[in-house]
């Protein structure tokens, strides 16, 4: 059995972890490579950098950074953030990306999931969704949540596989932050029409709420930021208690 | 231990130079694959489509051969694994074909198959990432196995010296690193 995946997630800026990152005994970690070398340490199965920079300007450090997390870190890396074509694409898995995931540049030109497919291969290429309760459906939105779209989140998810995705990594915008629990029933709604692997984001604020992404969400991986960045807990705890409830994750080596 | 990885121009060959300096083997990257040969360990590392890389070993896919039937040391990661055998369903063009059989696409209900998996004799997991297998002609090269959705994946092939996984060590932390410390040894020691 594939067993079930905790994803951490760091926000980037300018080449640096946005959000303050709290690990015991250091107040502020802003060093991404520092910071994704810990989270392996601690058990996590794989990173996400999502670079939310601006500007392409602001958003240059970020190959550099996937370069040196690439030379001290043994688990997977997925970079997403303004990669809007196959020579983004290309660039980012030279750097040391290992998948790269895309969001508004694909709702703007759905093709781009193909190209990079048939350059990478489907297991590089995450197609990133974030959606929206509205009217009894799930709208996605683009640009950081902010720009509706005309898209229905499970069509979309669909489409996207078809095109070329190897996994749906979904957000529930009304959950993000919240702590509150994934949105299970749009985690379920997605993951149950593909045959890729998903991701359920957006509301972890325990281990209960993972177990829930798994066995009521039928969701791979469960993605987690805030509740780790602010030590209100830690991977390895998390694992620990997913494993106690009955959930397949990953053994650490000896 | 000097390696000499085969690059075919599609993705990271950071963590795999990185984590084979960690078990002391200095690497070195070639665009061209007939310049690996002679190397204590020929690498075909694991990124990029089947198409795209057979056409960029064309070249060289004789002399590679006949260098892992004499004997040359060899590594195969993901799809370097794969390019040791005759075909694949993925894309046009050949394979190394040093060992015989093909490649053909998953057939369980999640493809790709991407996440830690267990692999028959490995205390833990490793991490897959991959649509299509290796099924070989004879399964006595098959070492060890993994099993995703229902379906047997050929996890580690051997034959001669050359080795192959279907996994990725090279990404899967510590533990992935020690094995593939030890398949290293076993192909050139």
């Amino acid at each position: 059995m594939t067993t079930r995946r905790v994803v951490v997630c760091l926000d980037m800026k300018g080449g640096r972890v946005v959000k303050g990152v709290k690990f015991e005994g250091l107040r502020d970690v802003g060093d991404p490579v520092e910071l994704a070398a810990r989270y392996e340490a601690e058990g996590a199965d794989e990173i996400v950098f999502l670079d939310v920079s601006a500007s392409s300007e602001e958003r240059k450090p970020l190959l550099d950074v996937a370069r040196r997390t690439a030379e001290r870190l043994f688990i997977p890396l997925t970079i997403g953030g303004g990669i809007d074509s196959v020579d983004a694409l290309t660039a980012a898995l030279r750097a040391g990306a290992d998948k790269v995931s895309m969001n508004s540049s694909i709702v703007k030109r759905p093709e781009l999931l193909t190209e990079a497919a048939a350059v990478a291969g489907a297991q590089c290429v995450v197609a990133s969704i974030d959606a929206k309760r509205e009217g009894g459906g799930f709208r996605v939105y683009t640009h950081g949540g902010k720009r509706p779209t005309d898209l229905d989140a499970v069509a979309w998810a669909k489409r996207c596989v078809a095109l070329g995705a190897g996994e749906i990594l979904i957000t529930s915008i009304d959950r993000d932050g919240a702590r509150t629990g994934y949105d299970l029933e749009l985690t379920r709604a997605v993951a149950d029409a593909v045959g890729v692997p998903v991701i359920a984001s957006g509301g972890a604020g325990q281990a209960s709420h993972l177990a829930d992404a798994f066995e009521k969400g039928h969701a791979d991986a469960a993605l987690l930021a805030g509740i780790l960045h602010d030590g209100h807990t830690t991977v390895r705890a998390l694992k620990a208690e997913l494993g106690k409830a009955g959930v397949d994750v990953r053994k650490e080596a000896a | 231990m000097k390696a000499a990885l085969f690059d075919f121009g599609a993705g990271n060959l950071h963590s795999l130079v990185r984590g084979l300096a960690q078990l002391g083997v200095d690497a070195r990257i070639e665009t061209d694959a007939k310049n690996c040969i002679g190397a204590d360990l020929l690498v075909l590392p694991g990124v990029g489509a089947f198409g795209h890389a057979a056409q960029r070993l064309a070249p060289a896919r004789e002399a590679v051969k006949q260098a892992l039937v004499n004997d040359q040391p060899a590594l195969g990661i993901c799809l370097g694994m794969q390019l040791f055998f005759d075909s694949s369903e993925e894309g046009a063009g050949q394979g190394v074909g040093f060992i015989e059989g093909q490649v053909t696409r998953l057939t369980g209900k999640h493809v790709p198959h991407i996440g830690w998996t267990p692999v028959e004799g490995v205390p833990t997991e490793m991490y897959y990432a991959h649509s299509y297998a290796c099924r070989p002609k004879d399964p006595a090269v098959v070492k060890a196995w993994s099993l995703h959705d229902g379906e047997r994946i050929a996890a580690i092939v051997r034959k001669g010296r050359t080795v192959g996984v279907q996994f990725h060590p090279e990404k899967s932390s510590r533990a992935g690193l020690q094995l593939l410390g030890t398949l290293i040894r076993e192909v050139t020691s």
